[in-house]
C-alpha cells in the first residue's frame, strides 16, 4: 500500500539528502521529482502546481532557523507543504451519531458500511445499518450478509424502490435501539441530476450528522469534481479511501480532502471485514518520507494483541527463531496481513522480497500444526532440525515431509529479511533523529 | 465523455500552430525573395554555399541555424525547432495528464509529438493545421490501436463463444455482464451467464436479478463455491442447448493477490474462453495501468470494457489502458441502464477529438 508513492518520494528526498549546499537547480530537481510522484499517484494536477511552487519558494526565499541545516530546512518544508495537502483527519466521535455514506458506483460503500459497524461495534457501541441502496440489485443481499456475519442489524427492504421511504421507516426504529447509524446509499456520480437529489433528500430527512463521501483509491483526476459536485449537495464532513490494498495510490483522495476542505476519516485496505484503519496524516506523511507510521501500528497492535505476542523490537535485533514465527502467525489472524505491519514499521527504503509475504491462510494454518509436532529445542534453534527429524515432524503432523521443509524455507526467508533490516540499524538511528527533529520545529 | 479534451486538444491545435507560425512568420517574406539573402534577423556568418546534390527524400534535417537557411531558401520551407513547440508541448502534456492519461503515456505520447515535428519540414504554403493535426492524430491513432466488433466476432467464430469478464474490484464486472449479454440479445443471439462471483455477498442475487430482467439463463452454485465448476457448467449448458454466447462473471479481484490471480489462470484453464475481457473504470487514474498490465500477464486480455464513461468527460483512461496493453477497447459503458453500451470505435473517437470546433 502507497509503498510506490513512498519510493518516488524517498528517491526524490534522498536526491536532495546527497547535495551539501542547497542551490536552486538541486531544489528544482526535488521538486521535480515530487510532481512526478504526485502525479502519478493521481494527484489534482492543480493541486501538485500549487504544492510545488509553495514549496519552492519557501525553501529558496526562506531562512533556515538556527542551528538547522540547510537540508533538513528543505526536507521540513516538503514535509510541511504535504501535511497541509493532506489536510487535518477528519473527526470521529465516539458517540450516537448518525452517518450518511455516499459515493460514486463500485468505490465500496456497501463493504465500507460494514466494516464501519464492525469498527464501531469493537469500540463497544450498538451499531445499525439502513441499506438505502434500492437500485442495485442484490445490495441488500450483499448488505445484509456482511452485517449478519458480525451481529449487526440491517433494516432494509429489496422490494421498496424509494429510498427515502426506507429511510423515514428504519431510522426512528433504529434511533431507539442503537447509538451508531449507519446509511448506506446507491452508487451515483455528480451528473445524475436526480440521484443528486435524492441524496440530499435522504440528508434532510435523516438530519445525518456525518455525510461521508467513499472514494475509491484508484480515482484519477476526476476525484476533484465530484467531491466538489457532492461537497455542493450534502456538504461532506469526512473522505473514506478504499481499496488501498491494491497498488493505487489514492492521490484521488488528497483531491478530494481539498475540495470539501475535510478530511480522511479511514482507510479500507483489505476484503475482510476487519480491514479498515484510521487515518493519520503525520503517519501517512511519515511513511511517504520513509519514517514508519508507528503509531498506527501500536493502535492497531493494541487493539488487537496483548504485547508479549510479537516483540517487534527483537525481531529487529534479528533474533528471530520458529517460536518468533509461530507468535507472528498467531497473530497474523488478528493483526492483519504482515505486509500491513511491515508497512508501518520504520525501515526506510528497505525493500522486503516479495515472496516472503506469499502465505495463504490455509497454508499459514498447516504452519502452525507442524510447529506443534517440534520440540522445544527444535523450535528455539531450528539450524538443529535435520532429515531424520524432519521425517519425525511430518510424521507427528500428519504432513507430507516437504512441507516440514517448506516451513524451514519460509522462516529461512523471513530471517533473513529480518537479518537485512538489522543491518538498517544506522538508518533507523537517524530517521529517530529526523523525527524528533520534526517535532520540535513544528 | 472525451467532450473536454476534446475542447482542450483543440485549443492546444491553434497553440501549436501558431508557434510554427510563428517560427515560419520570423520572415513572412513571401513575395519573391528568391536569392540567397539572410532571411534571419539575426544573422550568425550565414554560409550560403556548399550545396550537396542534396537527398530530397531525407525529411529530418538537425534544425541547425545552417539547414534552416537551407532549407528556407531551396525549399522555401521552414525547418522546425524543439524551442518552437517547447510551450505548446507542455501544455498539451497538462491537458493529458488532467485528463487521468498515465504518466508513462503521457511521456510517450508528447516524445512522438516531439520527434515527429523536431526537424520537420513544413512548407510555407502549407497548413499548419494540417501538420499538427495528422500529427495529433498519429499519436493517439498509435495509442489507440484499432477496434474490436462483437457481433462479427461471435458471427465469425465457432460456437458456444465464451466471454471471461475479468477485472478489480467494484469496476462494473456484473452490470457489464448484463449490458453485454442484452446487446447480443437484442442482435438476435442466445446468451447464457455463468454466476462466476461466488465470492462478494450479494454478487449472485445482483446477477440473477439482471438476467431475469432480461430473461437470459443464469448458471449458478451457491455462495463461496469454486468459479471454475460453475463457469464450466456453464459453457457445458451452452454446448447443450445450443446457446451461442457465454459470459462469465468473476469476482473482482487484485492484481496483486497471487492466490486469487491463481484461481482467475485456473478458471482460464477449465472454461477456456474465446475472449477474455478486462473491465476497468473510466476513472480510475494512474494505477488504471499498472493493474491492466498485470492482469494482461496473469490471465491475459484479448479486449477491454471501459466502465463509468459518463462520469468523466474526459476518458483518458481509455487512452492509458488502451496503450498499456495494446488490446481494442470493446465496449464504453455510459450509464446504468441495459442499453447504455457504446461498441467503441477509436478512428472514430480520434477524428471527433480532433475535428473542427465543437
Amino acid at each position: 500500500m502507497l509503498d510506490t508513492l513512498g519510493t518516488s518520494l524517498k528517491d526524490a528526498v534522498k536526491k536532495l539528502a546527497g547535495k551539501t549546499v542547497i542551490d536552486r537547480a538541486a531544489v528544482d530537481e526535488l521538486v521535480r521529482d515530487l510532481q512526478r510522484a504526485l502525479l502519478s499517484a493521481d494527484v489534482n494536477v492543480k493541486l501538485v502546481m500549487q504544492l510545488s511552487k509553495a514549496i519552492k519558494e519557501r525553501a529558496l526565499d526562506e531562512e533556515p532557523p538556527k542551528g538547522m541545516g540547510a537540508r533538513e530546512h528543505v526536507l521540513r518544508i516538503v514535509y510541511q507543504e504535504l501535511v497541509n495537502l493532506m489536510g487535518m483527519p477528519g473527526t470521529v466521535a465516539l458517540g450516537p451519531q448518525t452517518i450518511l455514506l455516499a459515493g460514486l458506483q463500485g468505490s465500496g460503500k456497501t463493504t465500507t458500511a460494514a466494516k464501519l459497524a464492525r469498527s464501531f461495534q469493537r469500540k463497544g457501541l450498538r451499531v445499525g445499518v439502513i441499506c438505502a441502496d434500492t437500485f442495485r440489485p442484490g445490495a441488500y443481499d450483499q448488505l445484509k450478509t456482511l452485517c449478519d456475519r458480525i451481529g449487526v442489524p440491517c433494516f432494509g427492504d429489496p422490494d421498496e424502490p424509494d429510498a427515502l421511504v426506507i429511510v423515514r421507516e428504519g431510522l426512528p426504529q433504529f434511533r431507539k435501539a442503537y447509538e451508531v447509524i449507519i446509511i448506506d446509499t446507491q452508487g451515483r456520480h455528480a451528473l445524475e441530476e436526480h440521484l443528486i437529489e435524492e441524496i440530499i433528500n435522504i440528508n434532510e430527512i435523516s438530519h445525518a450528522d456525518h455525510r461521508w463521501l467513499v472514494i475509491d483509491a484508484a480515482l484519477g483526476q476526476q476525484a476533484s469534481e465530484q467531491a466538489r459536485r457532492f461537497h455542493e449537495a450534502i456538504g461532506i464532513d469526512g473522505v473514506l479511501v478504499t481499496k488501498m490494498d491494491g497498488t493505487a495510490k489514492g492521490g484521488g483522495a488528497l483531491s478530494a480532502v481539498a475540495e470539501t476542505g475535510s478530511g480522511i476519516v479511514f482507510i479500507g485496505s483489505g476484503e475482510t471485514i476487519d480491514d479498515l484503519e484510521r487515518f493519520d496524516p503525520d503517519g501517512f506523511i511519515s511513511r511517504l518520507l520513509g519514517m514508519g507510521d508507528l503509531k498506527a501500528l501500536v493502535e492497531r497492535a493494541e487493539e488487537a494483541v496483548s504485547a508479549e505476542d510479537i516483540d517487534v523490537n527483537a525481531m529487529l535485533k534479528g533474533k528471530f527463531t520458529l517460536r518468533d514465527m509461530y507468535k507472528q502467525l498467531e497473530a497474523l489472524n488478528k493483526m492483519g496481513p504482515l505486509k500491513q505491519i511491515m508497512s508501518m514499521l520504520p525501515l526506510g527504503g528497505m525493500q522486503i522480497p516479495d515472496d516472503a509475504y506469499d502465505i495463504t491462510s490455509t497454508k499459514m494454518q498447516r504452519y502452525k500444526v507442524i510447529m506443534d509436532s517440534m520440540t522445544p529445542g527444535e523450535l528455539d534453534d531450528p539450524a538443529i532440525i535435520g532429515g531424520s527429524r524432519i521425517q519425525r515432524i511430518a510424521r507427528g503432523a500428519g504432513v507430507p515431509p516437504e512441507d516440514v521443509r517448506d516451513l524451514i524455507k519460509y522462516y529461512k526467508i523471513m530471517q533473513r529479511a529480518l537479518k537485512g533490516m538489522r543491518g538498517m540499524g544506522g538508518g533507523r538511528f537517524n530517521m529517530q533523529r529526523m523525527m524528533k527533529k520534526f517535532g520540535r520545529t513544528q | 465523455m472525451f467532450d473536454s479534451l476534446k475542447k482542450k486538444l483543440q485549443s492546444i491545435k491553434t497553440k501549436f500552430a501558431s508557434n510554427i507560425e510563428e517560427a515560419a512568420g520570423a520572415e513572412p517574406a513571401l513575395p519573391a525573395a528568391e536569392q540567397p539573402t539572410e532571411p534571419e534577423p539575426t544573422p550568425l556568418t550565414p554560409a550560403p554555399t556548399s550545396q550537396e546534390p542534396e537527398a530530397p527524400e531525407m525529411v529530418r534535417d538537425k534544425p541547425t541555424f545552417f539547414n534552416k537557411v537551407k532549407v528556407l531558401v531551396r525549399d522555401r520551407e521552414v525547418l522546425l525547432k524543439e524551442k518552437d513547440i517547447e510551450e505548446p508541448l507542455f501544455e498539451l502534456e497538462m491537458v493529458l495528464l488532467e485528463s487521468d492519461v498515465a504518466l508513462p503515456v503521457t511521456d510517450e505520447i508528447i516524445a512522438r509529438m516531439q520527434r515527429d515535428l523536431v526537424g520537420r519540414h513544413k512548407k510555407i504554403g502549407s497548413s499548419i493545421d494540417d501538420l499538427v493535426t495528422s500529427t495529433l492524430r498519429s499519436a493517439l491513432c498509435g495509442v489507440l490501436g484499432e477496434g474490436l466488433d462483437l457481433l462479427e466476432y461471435v458471427r465469425e467464430s465457432e460456437r458456444p463463444v465464451k466471454i471471461l469478464f475479468t477485472g478489480v474490484n467494484g469496476t462494473g464486472k456484473t452490470t457489464t455482464v448484463a449490458k453485454v449479454g442484452h446487446y447480443l440479445q437484442e442482435n438476435g443471439f442466445s446468451v447464457v451467464i455463468g454466476a462466476g462471483d461466488t465470492f462478494r455477498a450479494g454478487a449472485i442475487e445482483q446477477l440473477r436479478t439482471h438476467a431475469d430482467r432480461l430473461g437470459i439463463k443464469v448458471i449458478q452454485h451457491q455462495a463461496g463455491a469454486d468459479p471454475s465448476a460453475v463457469l464450466f457448467d456453464a459453457v457445458q449448458y451452452a454446448k447443450a442447448h445450443d446457446i451461442d454466447v457465454v459470459l462469465a462473471d468473476t469476482a473482482g479481484r487484485f492484481h496483486n493477490r497471487a492466490n486469487l490471480m491463481n484461481q482467475l489462470e485456473k478458471i482460464r484453464r477449465v472454461m477456456k474462453p474465446d475472449l477474455v475481457v478486462y473491465v476497468d473504470e473510466a476513472v480510475a487514474g494512474n494505477d488504471a495501468v499498472i493493474r491492466a498490465d498485470e492482469f494482461n500477464r496473469a490471465v491475459g486480455t484479448d479486449a477491454v470494457v471501459l466502465t463509468k464513461a459518463d462520469m468523466d468527460r474526459k476518458g483518458g483512461a481509455a487512452i492509458s489502458i488502451a496503450h498499456t496493453i495494446g488490446k481494442p477497447i470493446l465496449f464504453l459503458g455510459t450509464g446504468q441502464g441495459y442499453e447504455d453500451i457504446l461498441p467503441f470505435e477509436p478512428r472514430i473517437v480520434v477524428d471527433e477529438l480532433l475535428g473542427d470546433e465543437i
